[in-house]
């Protein structure tokens, strides 16, 4: 190994970095996978525009119109208009839920009568109408448990609790989830592209003729793409923190061991990439296309992994993602840290990642031309 | 002492260079002549260490079979492979990427070397120039250079001098000369130019995958004689350049050979026959002066690609525009052709004069084109093609069946009619390229390198051809090519040179001016007069 080669081969690439003014890409692809996602993704509603229509006037009506008023999920007006005035406006587009309260409404349930309100809901979107759909019903029966006698209760029992997000926050969902894409995508397109830079202008020439060995190669390769990355996880960490409010409850320095060696598996993941394409256009494509799609659907960002069945679940298994973002939720929501069995092993298994797919990349990295 | 023993290499079923055997002594320059896909690369690839192949390569009693042994071979050898700059990083400096060579060889400093190296290619004030900003040529003397600062025992240089202009070529020569005066080396050298022969100790001549025969430049001469004629007519022989050659004795004297002779001899031998052209005559009016061009100009950025470029193409005319790459030649043409919009300048074409987009598409249909790299579309046959075009041009089909069946016979394709363009030889590709530019009976046509890599015996056909189509149609030509020597062939000739006109002359005249000597020598010296 000779140090004084690879030395100088890293400074081209830091030089060529530069000039070629590709190191602003290793900055601004990760910030703007969090920045844009993580104001994008939006799967909470709230403020959704309401219209009460009091048809009752009564205690138990006005104080469960109320229950609308005081929530950030609902901008509620109590209106003293018709339901169709309320439907017209929903039909324009202003208006999300219309609850219509019926007349005599406390009488009927004092006297143990069946009662009903009337809840419409834009469901021009379906996930959006059922979220809202939701809220509502959560609100009436909470309402209800209040006010109901108390040898009613058996039939309804509401006793929720959200843990580890208790504040039901979309970013502390899905945050960590894209920093788990943006550490993943942008290594790993970085390094398939050093490598596959000089396979297009050919001066990978410079590398086959030369007496520079393949591990001298790679560690002159591989190291770029890692160190600058590894600032990322510390650029992540802030903005996940400080712009998107998301608590931190572990211990960083498994955060941060955990995100270096998830680096090291994308930058693995570019070595593979580089190794069969030829031009840096189907590197990038092929670099992206294999890290963001399970990113997306393996990191829980959307979906937990535990409710996958038969293949996706296996498949999710496959992938280095999920054992990143289980450590990322971990630390970021919940803080079991270390303790956790399941922890210790999934970091064993990045890093098994990491070696593994390295080495099986300079396995098959040819010193000649192929 | 290089010996190269049986070098086969292969691209799966496809056989690059078969049994290629010869020797390289100390100090030599070997020289490797062919067209592109003749088996040089990968012969070069294959000593280098940089290529699988069959049989043994011996360097200095050392023998190896694959690049992994080749291995401990590599700090003694040097590659510089085919391609412009190919092994320079477009955003380092000269000065850095004498760095960074010194060091991935693990040399030591030795500022007198370096300093000498700098001076030979004329690069020691330019020290802090990135290399995309450098010229084609200085391009090529900081690869040479680079590849030298280790002082390898054996340099392999694959065409290195392709579309460089021919002082830098020239420079490159001394940097050679002096290298191996100086110190024990064997040179292996490729290139598409036989003039370059001349220099070289031995000379291996490469046909379709094979070395066809080998030997000082004298003595190949020497073997070519007995076969080569002054101009006559007759069968069974390859004419071209005022020469003929022929198996069988011609009632004629014999001419002096040059070395494309063995290129011929050698297809005779295997029995190959020259294509005969038959093109029908046709009467075309057309005003006197096709295309008269006054001072056009195309700025990229700050770089002046053409700088007031005058030209006047006349009717019937066949006239070279030549230079190295990145002189302008190609963007000339594209300006011409309305590809690029014109900076500065004014243009007639067919006597009207162009000034918006729709001077130009009442001119379409007479202009024929054939760009670089011949653009054609390597997932339709040759016939899909040829129709493809003809209906472009808004052709009947009836006429594009028609004039098809006439030019693949006439121009000798027609075998070929149904086969790929990637599968075939470039000069087909090539001449069926032509057969689509000309297929709508255009009355000028505009050329772009097309015998560029081509081997001799396509090149010259396509010349005739270009002369016969000249003397049937009374077609204009404006052609482009690297290769200087094609002035002979041409009835005008201009020369840029970084986007700047330094030369336009009949080649008569040059030849009145300048007796005894090569274009190549001629055009050299108009290079100096403007350095």
């Amino acid at each position: 190994m000779r140090l004084g080669a690879i030395r100088a081969y890293m400074l081209k690439e830091f030089i060529d970095l530069k000039r070629s003014k590709m190191i602003y890409l290793v900055y601004l692809l990760p910030i703007m996978i969090l920045i844009l996602f993580g104001y994008g993704i939006r799967l909470e509603v709230t403020h959704a525009r309401t219209i009460v229509i009091d048809q009752d006037n009564s205690k138990l009506s006005i104080d469960l119109a109320h229950a609308f008023m005081h929530s950030k999920y609902f901008d509620t007006k109590i209106l003293p208009i018709t339901p169709d005035e309320a439907l017209a406006s929903m039909k324009r587009a202003k208006t999300d839920i219309i609850i219509i309260i019926p007349p005599s409404f406390e009488k009927n349930l004092l006297k143990g009568l069946k009662s009903e309100i009337g809840v419409f809901i834009d469901a021009s979107f379906p996930l959006r109408g059922r979220v809202m759909q939701g809220y509502v019903q959560g609100v009436l029966l909470n309402k209800a448990s209040e006010y109901l006698p108390p040898q009613k209760i058996p039939l309804i029992l509401i006793n929720q609790r959200l843990l580890f997000n208790q504040a039901m926050r979309d970013e502390n969902a899905i945050v960590p989830g894209l920093i788990a894409l943006a550490l993943l995508v942008a290594p790993a397109i970085l390094a398939a592209l050093l490598i596959v830079k000089e396979k297009e202008y050919g001066t990978i020439f410079n590398f086959y003729a030369s007496p520079l060995s393949k591990a001298e190669f790679l560690i002159a390769k591989l190291t770029p793409p890692f160190v600058l990355h590894s600032v990322n996880i510390f650029i992540a960490f802030f903005i996940a923190t400080y712009i998107f409010d998301v608590p931190f409850r572990g211990s960083f320095a498994l955060f941060w061991v955990a995100s270096e060696l998830y680096v090291a598996v994308a930058v693995g993941i570019g070595l593979l990439v580089s190794i069969i394409t030829r031009t840096q256009i189907a590197a990038t494509v092929l670099a992206m296309l294999i890290t963001i799609i399970p990113s997306f659907l393996y990191s829980g960002m959307l979906m937990p992994i535990s409710a996958m069945e038969g293949g996706s679940y296996i498949e999710a298994h496959l992938f280095p993602v999920m054992y990143y973002s289980y450590i990322l939720y971990d630390t970021f929501l919940i803080g079991q840290g270390l303790q956790s069995s399941t922890i210790i092993l999934y970091l064993s298994i990045l890093a098994l990642y990491g070696t593994g797919l390295i080495l099986i990349g300079s396995k098959l990295l040819k010193k000649e031309l192929s | 002492m290089l010996e190269v023993k049986n070098l086969t290499v292969r691209y799966g079923k496809k056989i690059a260079i078969k049994n290629a055997t010869f020797n390289a002594h100390n100090k030599e320059i070997v020289g490797l002549i062919g067209a592109d896909g003749a088996g040089k690369s990968s012969t070069l690839h294959a000593i280098a260490g940089v290529q699988r192949f069959e049989g043994e390569v011996v360097f200095n009693g050392y023998a190896y079979h694959s690049p992994a042994e080749a291995e401990p071979l590599k700090s003694q050898i040097a590659l510089m492979p085919q391609g412009l700059g190919l092994v320079l990083y477009p955003d380092l400096s000269v000065k850095e990427h004498f760095e960074f060579f010194k060091r991935i060889r693990g040399v030591k400093d030795d500022p007198a070397y370096e300093e000498r190296l700098l001076k030979m290619a004329g690069l020691y004030k330019f020290q802090d120039r990135l290399a995309k900003n450098l010229s084609g040529g200085m391009k090529q003397k900081l690869s040479l250079i680079c590849t030298l600062l280790h002082r390898p025992k054996l340099l392999i240089l694959d065409e290195p001098t392709t579309g460089v202009d021919p002082l830098s070529r020239r420079e490159l020569w001394e940097i050679l000369d002096e290298t191996r005066h100086a110190q024990d080396i064997v040179i292996l050298y490729s290139t598409a130019y036989m003039q370059e022969a001349q220099q070289m100790d031995k000379i291996l001549l490469f046909d379709e995958g094979e070395i066809i025969a080998q030997g000082k430049a004298e003595e190949l001469l020497k073997s070519a004689e007995p076969y080569t004629y002054e101009e006559t007519s007759c069968d069974e022989c390859f004419c071209f350049d005022k020469r003929c050659y022929s198996l069988k004795p011609l009632p004629v004297p014999h001419a002096k050979p040059t070395l494309e002779a063995l290129f011929f001899i050698n297809a005779l031998k295997k029995g190959k026959k020259e294509t005969r052209f038959q093109i029908k005559p046709k009467k075309v009016q057309t005003p006197p002066i096709i295309v008269e061009a006054k001072g056009l100009t195309k700025r990229f950025g700050d770089f002046v690609a053409d700088d007031h470029i005058d030209l006047t193409l006349h009717a019937g005319e066949i006239l070279g525009l030549l230079g190295a790459n990145g002189a302008g030649k190609t963007t000339f043409i594209k300006m011409l052709l309305g590809l690029y919009p014109i900076d500065e300048g004014e243009l007639w074409l067919l006597g009207k004069k162009i000034e918006s987009y729709e001077d130009r598409i009442e001119l379409k249909n007479y202009i024929g084109y054939m760009s670089q790299n011949f653009a054609l579309y390597k997932d339709m046959t040759i016939k899909e093609n040829m129709e493809y075009f003809g209906k472009l041009h808004e052709l009947p089909s009836k006429t594009i069946a028609q004039k098809i069946e006439e030019l693949s016979q006439g121009l000798g394709f027609a075998e070929y009619l149904d086969e790929f363009p990637t599968s075939l030889p470039m000069g087909i590709n090539q001449r069926f390229s032509l057969a689509t530019a000309i297929l709508h009976e255009p009355v000028v046509l505009f050329l772009d390198e097309p015998t560029s890599g081509v081997d001799t015996i396509a090149r010259a056909g396509f010349w005739k051809l270009l002369h016969e189509l000249k003397r049937k149609w009374r077609i204009s030509i404006l052609i482009t090519t690297h290769y200087m020597s094609e002035a002979e062939y041409c009835d005008r000739v201009v020369v840029l040179k970084e986007g700047k006109k330094i030369v336009d002359d009949t080649p008569q005249h040059l030849h009145e001016l300048y007796p005894g000597l090569s274009f190549e020598e001629i055009f050299i010296n108009f290079y100096k007069e403007t350095k």
